[in-house]
C-alpha cells in the first residue's frame, strides 16, 4: 500500500526524522522512494536565480549547483540509502508546496512524507502565505505522513495505530486509511474521539451520557466497515481534541496517529490555532498521517 | 571574432541552442563572447534608415536639452541625480549617437548602449508626460533595444526569454501539453470545494476567452484556479485556448520584434479559432501591453485593435462587482491600511487608473485605502519593469531601482500592497526580500475570493 513514497525534504534538520521514517518504511515494505527537494523559490522573472532554501542566499541554479545539492543529499542520507535500490533524487525549483503536489500527482504517490512545518528554515517559506504543510495537506490526493521529532518512536515498524475522528467526511477517508494500514501491517487500531466540552457547562451525568452516545456513534459509524477485522478498541475521552490525542498516544505507545485534515484556512497563523492536525504533529512522539481525500486510501 | 557560439546575432530558435545558452552559468561565457562581437555597421545603418519612424527622428532633433524630464525619472532620483541618468541624456548618448554616426559605432559603444538600455530605463514612459515636447524616452528605448538585439547586444536572460517565446511560445518552457495538463490539475484540485467548477479548454463561441502569463502554469497554478473560481461564481461562460494561451512578451523587452509578432499572432489565431465574444487577460501589465496595446500594430491590424474586445483582468473584475455577478461580504472587507500599485503598463499606457480604484471601493472598508504619492498615471515604476527584474547582470542596479517604490510604500504606512500585475508583484516581493520593510503583497484574485458572498447553491454540501 506504500508502493510509491514521495519524501519531501528541506535539507534542514527538521526533515531528518521524516527521512528516517520514509527510508525505514521503504526497506520494510519494499517501496519506491522519490527524494524530492525544491531548490528554492524562483525569484526574478525568467532568470535561474533562486534563494537557496538553507542559507537564504541568492544562488544560480546550474549544473554545478544541482550536482552539489544532490551530493549533499546523498551524503546526508548515506546510511539510509544503503541497500535501497529503488530511490530517485529529484531536484526542482518552484514554490515548495506546489512542486510537492505536482510531483505527487505525476508519480501517483501513495504517501507523501515530509518534515513538520514548524522548525523548518524560515527562508523556505518566506513571502508565501500558508505553510507548506497546510497547502499540501489541503490539496493532496494521498495521505501525508509528518514527523516532527527525530526521536519519534517507530523502531520496529508500526504495530499500534491511533485514529482520531471528528465524524467529518474527511474523517471517513482517514478511517479507511487507518483500517487498511492496520490490516495490512497487522496492527492494533484504536478509534478515538475527544468530546470537546470547552465552553459548555455540563454536569457529570450529562457528560457521561454524552460519552456513551459518542461510543455508540463510533460503533454504528465504523463497525460496519470493519468486516472481519477484530483487533481494535474504542476510546472516548473528554477534553480538547489535540491534547487528548497526544495523551492517549503516549499512554498506549502508539506508532502512528491518523487524522483527517480539513482546515480550509491557509493563513498559517489562523490555521495553527484551529488545526488539530498541526497541534498533534508538533506534540506527538510518533509520526502523524493526515488524510483529506478518499482517492488514495 | 565576428560571432560567438552563444552570443551572436542569431535569435535562439532551437532547443539545442536554448540549452547551450542556459548552460552558460550567469552568462559568463556569453558576455565574454560579447566583448568580441563585431558590429555590422552597414546593416545597422540600413536598419535605422528603414525602421526609424519620423516621430523618433523628430524627437531626437527637437529635444531642447532643457532637463525638465530629469526629475520625472525614478532612476535619476534614486541614483543620486547624476546627469547620466537624465532621460534625454540617456537616449541622446545612445540612440542619438548611433544615428548621428550613421551606424558607425564599435563594440564598446554597443555594450555601453546595452547597459543603458536595460539598466537605466524600464520603458515605464513616465518621462514622456513631463517633457514639454512630449518626447517619450521609454518609447525610444524600446526602439533602441530592437537595434541592439538584432546585433546580438542583449542581456543573456532576455536572449533566453525571447528564445523561450520562439520555441515554446511562452516565456518559460511550458509546452501546450503542460498547459492543458495544468488546467486539468487545477480543476481537479478545486472542484471539491467548488462543485461544478470547470476549466474548459478550447470551447467554441464562449463569452470569454481567458489568457494568462506563463509564470502562472509554471510556478503559481493556483492563479488559474482562482480565475476559474471567480468565473464560476460569476456564472461566466468561459474557456481557455490550448494554444495561444500565453499573453506575455519578454520578446518585447528583449527587442525581438519578429518574435513579438509571432506570439501575438498566435493568440489572435486562438481568438479566430474559438470565436469568443471577448477576451480577458490575467493580472499582468506587460502582457496587456503586448497583446492589447501594441500587439495589433505588430501584426498589422488596421484598426489597431485585437480581433475581439480584449480587456485586462481589473476591467472584468470591476464589471463583475458593479453588476453584482460577484458580491462582497461587507464584513470581510479589508480593515487595515492598504495601498495599490499602479502598473505603468496598463495605467499609464492604457488609462486604466480609475477601474482599480472602483474595485478598491468594493473590497476595502472606507478609510483604509491609502494612495501612494504620486499615483495613477503619475505613479513610479515598481523598479523592475521592462525586463529589469530578470537580468542577473544588472541586479545591483535593479535593487537600487526598487528604492523609489520602497519609499512610496513606507510613506503610506500600509503593510499590504495590492499589485494586480505579475511583474510588479515580483518586484515588490523582491523589494521585501532585499530591504525587509515588513510588507505583504497580493493579487486581487485571492483577496476577492476570501471575501466573496457565495450563493448557497455553489457551496459544497457540508456534512458535519
Ligand atoms: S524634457 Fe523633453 S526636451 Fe527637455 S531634455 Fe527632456 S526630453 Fe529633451
Ligand atoms: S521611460 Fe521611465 S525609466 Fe525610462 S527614462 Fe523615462 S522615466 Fe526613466
Ligand atoms: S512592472 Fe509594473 S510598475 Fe514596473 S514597469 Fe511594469 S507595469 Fe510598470
Amino acid at each position: 500500500m506504500f508502493k510509491k513514497i514521495l519524501l519531501a525534504t528541506t535539507g534542514s534538520t527538521a526533515s531528518f526524522g521524516a527521512a528516517r521514517v520514509a527510508f525505514d518504511m521503504a526497506k520494510r515494505y519494499g517501496s519506491e522512494v522519490t527524494v524530492f527537494h525544491v531548490l528554492g523559490v524562483p525569484t526574478k522573472a525568467y532568470s535561474q536565480i533562486v534563494n537557496d532554501v538553507r542559507t537564504g542566499e541568492e544562488v544560480e541554479v546550474d549544473e554545478d549547483y544541482r550536482s552539489w545539492v544532490e551530493e549533499e543529499i546523498r551524503t546526508t542520507y548515506a546510511k539510509q540509502l544503503e541497500g535501497l535500490d529503488n530511490v530517485r533524487i529529484i531536484l526542482t525549483t518552484g514554490v515548495p508546496s506546489r512542486e510537492i503536489l505536482r510531483e505527487a500527482r505525476s508519480i501517483d504517490a501513495d504517501l507523501i512524507v515530509m518534515g513538520a512545518s514548524s522548525g523548518n528554515s524560515a527562508n523556505y517559506y518566506r513571502g508565501y502565505p500558508g505553510s507548506t504543510f497546510q497547502k499540501v495537506a489541503k490539496a493532496a490526493g494521498c495521505p501525508i505522513l509528518t514527523v516532527h521529532r527525530e526521536s519519534a518512536s517507530y523502531w520496529g515498524g508500526f504495530s499500534k495505530i491511533l485514529f482520531g475522528t471528528d465524524f467529518s467526511k474527511q474523517s471517513l477517508s482517514a478511517f479507511l486509511f487507518a483500517l487498511k494500514t492496520a490490516r495490512e501491517l497487522d496492527c492494533e487500531l484504536t478509534i478515538f474521539h475527544a468530546l470537546d466540552i470547552s465552553g459548555k457547562v455540563l454536569d457529570q451525568n450529562e457528560i457521561e451520557e454524552n460519552l456513551i452516545a459518542v461510543r455508540e456513534r463510533i460503533r454504528s459509524t465504523y463497525s460496519p466497515l470493519m468486516g472481519d477485522f477484530k483487533n481494535y478498541d474504542i476510546e472516548v475521552w473528554e477534553g480538547a481534541p489535540y491534547v487528548e490525542i497526544v495523551k492517549l498516544a503516549r499512554e498506549k505507545q502508539v506508532d502512528l496517529v491518523v487524522l483527517a485534515h480539513h482546515t480550509r484556512e491557509l493563513d498559517p497563523e489562523k490555521a495553527r490555532i484551529g488545526s488539530t492536525v498541526e497541534q498533534v504533529i508538533v506534540r506527538a512522539n510518533c509520526p502523524v498521517v493526515s488524510v483529506s481525500k478518499p482517492e488514495k486510501v | 571574432m565576428p560571432e560567438g557560439k552563444i552570443c551572436n546575432k542569431q535569435p535562439i530558435n532551437t532547443v539545442e541552442q536554448l540549452q547551450l545558452t542556459l548552460a552558460d552559468k550567469s552568462g559568463i561565457k556569453y558576455y565574454e563572447e560579447m566583448e568580441h562581437l563585431d558590429v555590422d555597421t552597414d546593416k545597422l545603418w540600413a536598419s535605422i534608415q528603414k525602421t526609424m519612424k519620423s516621430r523618433t527622428k523628430t524627437w531626437l532633433e527637437i529635444c531642447a536639452h532643457c532637463g525638465l524630464c530629469a526629475e520625472s525619472c525614478f532612476l535619476y532620483q534614486v541614483n543620486g541625480k547624476v546627469p547620466t541618468q537624465v532621460p534625454s541624456y540617456k537616449i541622446q548618448s545612445t540612440l542619438g549617437e548611433m544615428v548621428k554616426r550613421k551606424g558607425k559605432v564599435d563594440n564598446a559603444f554597443m555594450r555601453h548602449a546595452m547597459e543603458v538600455a536595460w539598466s537605466q530605463c524600464t520603458c515605464c514612459n513616465r518621462c514622456g508626460m513631463y517633457c514639454p515636447h512630449g518626447i517619450d524616452v521609454g518609447v525610444m528605448f524600446s526602439y533602441l533595444r530592437g537595434l541592439l538585439y538584432s546585433q546580438g547586444f542583449v542581456p543573456w536572460e532576455l536572449k533566453i526569454g525571447s528564445g523561450m517565446h520562439r520555441i515554446y511560445r511562452a516565456q518559460m518552457d511550458v509546452t501546450q501539453e503542460d498547459w492543458v495538463e495544468t488546467c486539468e490539475w487545477m480543476a481537479e484540485e478545486t472542484e471539491e470545494e467548488w462543485p461544478g467548477l470547470e476549466i474548459p479548454v478550447d470551447k467554441k463561441d464562449a463569452d470569454i476567452m481567458y489568457t494568462c502569463n506563463a509564470r502562472e502554469p509554471k510556478h503559481y497554478p493556483e492563479d488559474i484556479a482562482e480565475a476559474a473560481i471567480l468565473f464560476h461564481v460569476a456564472g461566466e461562460n468561459w474557456t481557455v485556448p490550448s494554444e495561444g494561451w500565453e499573453q506575455t512578451s519578454l520578446s518585447m523587452f528583449a527587442g525581438d520584434w519578429e518574435c513579438c509578432k509571432d506570439n501575438v499572432q498566435n493568440v489572435y489565431n486562438a481568438i479566430e479559432r474559438l470565436n469568443p465574444k471577448r477576451c480577458i487577460g490575467t493580472e499582468c501589465g506587460h502582457a496587456h501591453r503586448a497583446t492589447v496595446i501594441e500587439g495589433p500594430y505588430w501584426v498589422g491590424r488596421e484598426d489597431g485593435l485585437p480581433p475581439r474586445p480584449y480587456i485586462h483582468y481589473v476591467e472584468w473584475l470591476a464589471e463583475a462587482l458593479r453588476t453584482g455577478k460577484l458580491k462582497i461580504d461587507p464584513a470581510k472587507r479589508i480593515k487595515e491600511p492598504v495601498t495599490l500599485q499602479d502598473s505603468c503598463n496598463y495605467v499609464r499606457n492604457h488609462g486604466l487608473k480609475m477601474i482599480t480604484r472602483e474595485i478598491i471601493e468594493y473590497i476595502v472598508e472606507p478609510g483604509y485605502f491609502v494612495e501612494m504619492s504620486p499615483n495613477r498615471e503619475h505613479n513610479y515604476c515598481c523598479g523592475g519593469g521592462g525586463g529589469f527584474n530578470g537580468i542577473g547582470k544588472f541586479r545591483p542596479q535593479r535593487n537600487v531601482a526598487l528604492r523609489k517604490k520602497m519609499e512610496q510604500i513606507i510613506d503610506t504606512g500600509a503593510k499590504l500592497v495590492i499589485a494586480p500585475c505579475h511583474n510588479c508583484w515580483d518586484a515588490i516581493r523582491d523589494l521585501e526580500e532585499e530591504y525587509h520593510i515588513g510588507i505583504r503583497w497580493s493579487f486581487l484574485k485571492p483577496l476577492i475570493i476570501s471575501m466573496l458572498e457565495v450563493p448557497e447553491h455553489l457551496k459544497p454540501k457540508e456534512e458535519e
